[in-house]
């Protein structure tokens, strides 16, 4: 990839040996990089350059990711920025709400804690809508897939999920 | 005969005429002849509405009803009254009947109604003589503990041979005041029930107590509410543990990913700084599964408080003396206010000492957050209305509404790979354990108050409990 070229990305997490680990994944991909602790800083980080997307973890000190998120959509420039959450409360009390208000409405994608780099990167990549190698574009579908999946079962009744399950255990 | 009838008695027909009375009727009642019976008892120019003596007529049966009425003084006067038919030649038909009234006074109905309270209150009430035989009891009592007359009160409570130990019943003898407890016993049916009961002393002629009344509250149904409640909290809690876990568990599987995947890639590219990198992050999350593993077995320890009873003042000292130095090391001062009267209590010393420690370290945490000088965390406890309150506030970064929400949830935490998101947690916890409360004031950057407050009478019956 020509250096001027370099997609720009923002990660977003509160905790600094996530934030190393996103970063060395991304530069290997040939991204460039840039962090923040919160959303705070985040935006501060936003306001001197807009990235091309922003890796956005949810429940964060100061501002949350849902609290960034919703201040970005009310910005115009800003509102276009893709975002792909990268969350461990993506089940949870604390990241169910935030979760499904930002699935619902906006980014549409997120990655539940621990990622792979390989499929983190694919996301990425899927989401920018960069040539990827078949392998990546089987991962980025499969991540898509899963998403779908994930998404559909979070907001099934109790009767459809027990007919999935059946589905499955038939299909084995 | 008629005449001297130690009753109110008049005869009277179908158009309410009376036609015949008493003397004790005349001196009480005064004139009744050619006068109609409303005028005469109640001092009416028409009859009553629903007379009850006229259905006498009807069915031939006897009836009783009371009312109130008018003498011949014009003061109001409470009277029973019985009136049977009359025959009076052949035939079947009545064309008299015979009134008898037995006047009553405010008094006798005062007391009829005490007796109706006495035995409809939803409650046990037994009077008890100073040999703690059962003199009197109501009928709530009897339905429940069986004809219980004249038997020894602890043997129609508990089935116990010898007094109880701590009797209200016996304190208030002594004292003659009222005294309250909790008890439990059992009841006709062999059940085991809950009660509350107070004493109240009954003087009858002299100063010293005759008799004692026991009023007992039965709380069965109440504590196995509140145990329902209980046991759906904990189940509650259980899952929110196990979701907590799992999330702090993925945080430091995150953690190991990121350093797995630098080491290797370092390797590849034979990048020692790389190399040194991912292994610090390696060690760093081994690290961070020691310690929540650590935590989570003293968070889970679920145990009854060890409660003995200790100064609060002392252990408020105790945790300034453990904590001036690494406040002052940070240049946050760390002080202590002790208020008028602490007396001691039945604490855990261990608990609450686990408290205090993780609300000062938090707000010494939140003071080094904080973006001002001169941060100070002051530890204090003080008596309220039969409650010991500590309290630990600082004047840091604060908390602002969002985070407020969640402080007291599982493995919250703010401090990254800081905290585990136990403490308050398990502050919260051992409060609880204790009948306590804890709440926090706070705003973003105005500082914090966590204050833990614990209800005297709570303490005590709980370290009772853990006794018995």
């Amino acid at each position: 990839m020509p250096g001027n070229l370099k997609k720009k990305i923002l990660v977003v997490d509160d905790e600094s040996d996530v934030r190393e680990f996103l970063k060395t994944a991304l530069l290997e991909a040939g991204f460039e990089v840039n962090v923040a602790e919160d959303g705070d800083i985040a935006l501060e980080k936003i306001k001197k350059e807009i990235p091309d997307l922003i890796s956005l973890d949810l429940v964060m000190p100061h501002k949350s990711g849902a609290k960034l998120y919703r201040e970005l959509s009310k910005h115009k420039e800003w509102s276009k920025i893709p975002v792909i959450i990268v969350t461990g409360h993506a089940r949870d009390d604390l990241g169910k709400a935030d979760l499904k208000e930002l699935t619902m409405s906006g980014p549409g994608i997120y990655l539940e804690k621990p990622v792979k780099p390989n499929n983190y990167i694919a996301a990425v990549k899927g989401i920018l809508k960069m040539d990827t190698t078949e392998e990546e574009k089987n991962v980025a579908e499969m991540v898509h897939l899963q998403n779908d999946l994930k998404n559909i079962i979070d907001s099934a009744d109790p009767d459809t999920l027990k007919k999935l399950k059946e589905l499955i255990n038939d299909k084995k | 005969m008629f005449q001297q009838l130690p009753y109110n008695v008049a005869v009277i027909d179908r158009e309410y005429n009376i036609v015949e009375a008493n003397r004790s009727f005349t001196e009480y009642f005064g004139n009744w002849h050619n006068k109609k019976c409303y005028e005469v008892y109640k001092k009416l120019e028409e009859p009553c509405n629903d007379c009850p003596a006229i259905e006498v007529l009807k069915d031939k049966k006897s009836v009783v009803f009371d009312s109130i009425g008018i003498d011949q003084h014009g003061k109001k006067t409470h009277y029973v009254a019985q009136v049977f038919p009359l025959k009076t030649g052949r035939g079947s038909k009545i064309n008299y009947f015979m009134e008898m009234t037995n006047t009553v006074t405010e008094k006798d109905h005062w007391q009829q109604e005490c007796q109706i309270l006495f035995d409809r209150v939803p409650c046990y009430i037994s009077v008890i003589g100073e040999d703690f035989r059962i003199v009197r009891a109501n009928e709530a009592f009897r339905e429940n503990f069986g004809d219980v007359i004249g038997q020894f009160c602890y043997k129609v409570y508990k089935r116990k041979k010898t007094k109880c130990r701590n009797c209200p019943a016996e304190k208030t003898f002594k004292d003659g005041k009222a005294h309250h407890s909790i008890q439990q016993g059992i009841d006709v049916k062999g059940q085991k029930i809950h009660y509350a009961v107070s004493t109240s002393a009954l003087i009858r002629g002299g100063d010293s107590v005759a008799h004692v009344i026991e009023i007992s509250d039965d709380i069965t149904e109440l504590r196995k509410l509140e145990n329902e409640v209980i046991e759906a909290e904990r189940l509650a809690a259980v899952g929110q543990t196990v979701a907590g876990l799992a999330h702090s568990i993925k945080n430091i599987l995150m953690g190991l990913e990121g350093g797995k995947y630098i080491v290797s890639l370092g390797l590849k590219k034979n990048n020692k700084e790389m190399i040194n990198q991912g292994w610090e992050m390696l060690e760093r999350n081994f690290d961070k599964t020691t310690s929540l593993v650590k935590d989570f077995l003293s968070f889970s320890k679920g145990r009854l408080p060890k409660q003995e009873m200790i100064d609060p003042v002392d252990l408020v000292l105790e945790i300034v003396d453990l904590y001036k130095d690494i406040a002052a090391q940070s240049g946050i001062k760390l002080k202590s206010k002790i208020g008028k009267n602490v007396k001691p209590a039945q604490l855990d010393h261990d608990g609450i000492h686990t408290c205090l420690t993780n609300l000062v370290s938090n707000a010494i945490d939140a003071c080094l957050m904080g973006d001002h000088k001169g941060t100070e965390v002051l530890i204090s406890v003080s008596e309220g209305r039969d409650k010991l309150i500590f309290e630990v506030s600082d004047n840091g970064s604060g908390i602002d509404y969002e985070i407020k929400k969640k402080i007291f949830t599982t493995f919250f935490t703010t401090k990254g790979g800081q905290g585990t998101g136990l403490g308050l947690l398990t502050t919260r916890k051992i409060v609880k354990e204790h009948g306590g409360n804890i709440k926090v004031i706070s705003h973003k950057g105005e500082g914090a108050r966590f204050i833990m407050e614990f209800s005297r009478k709570r303490l005590s019956s709980l370290y009772k409990q853990s006794k018995e």
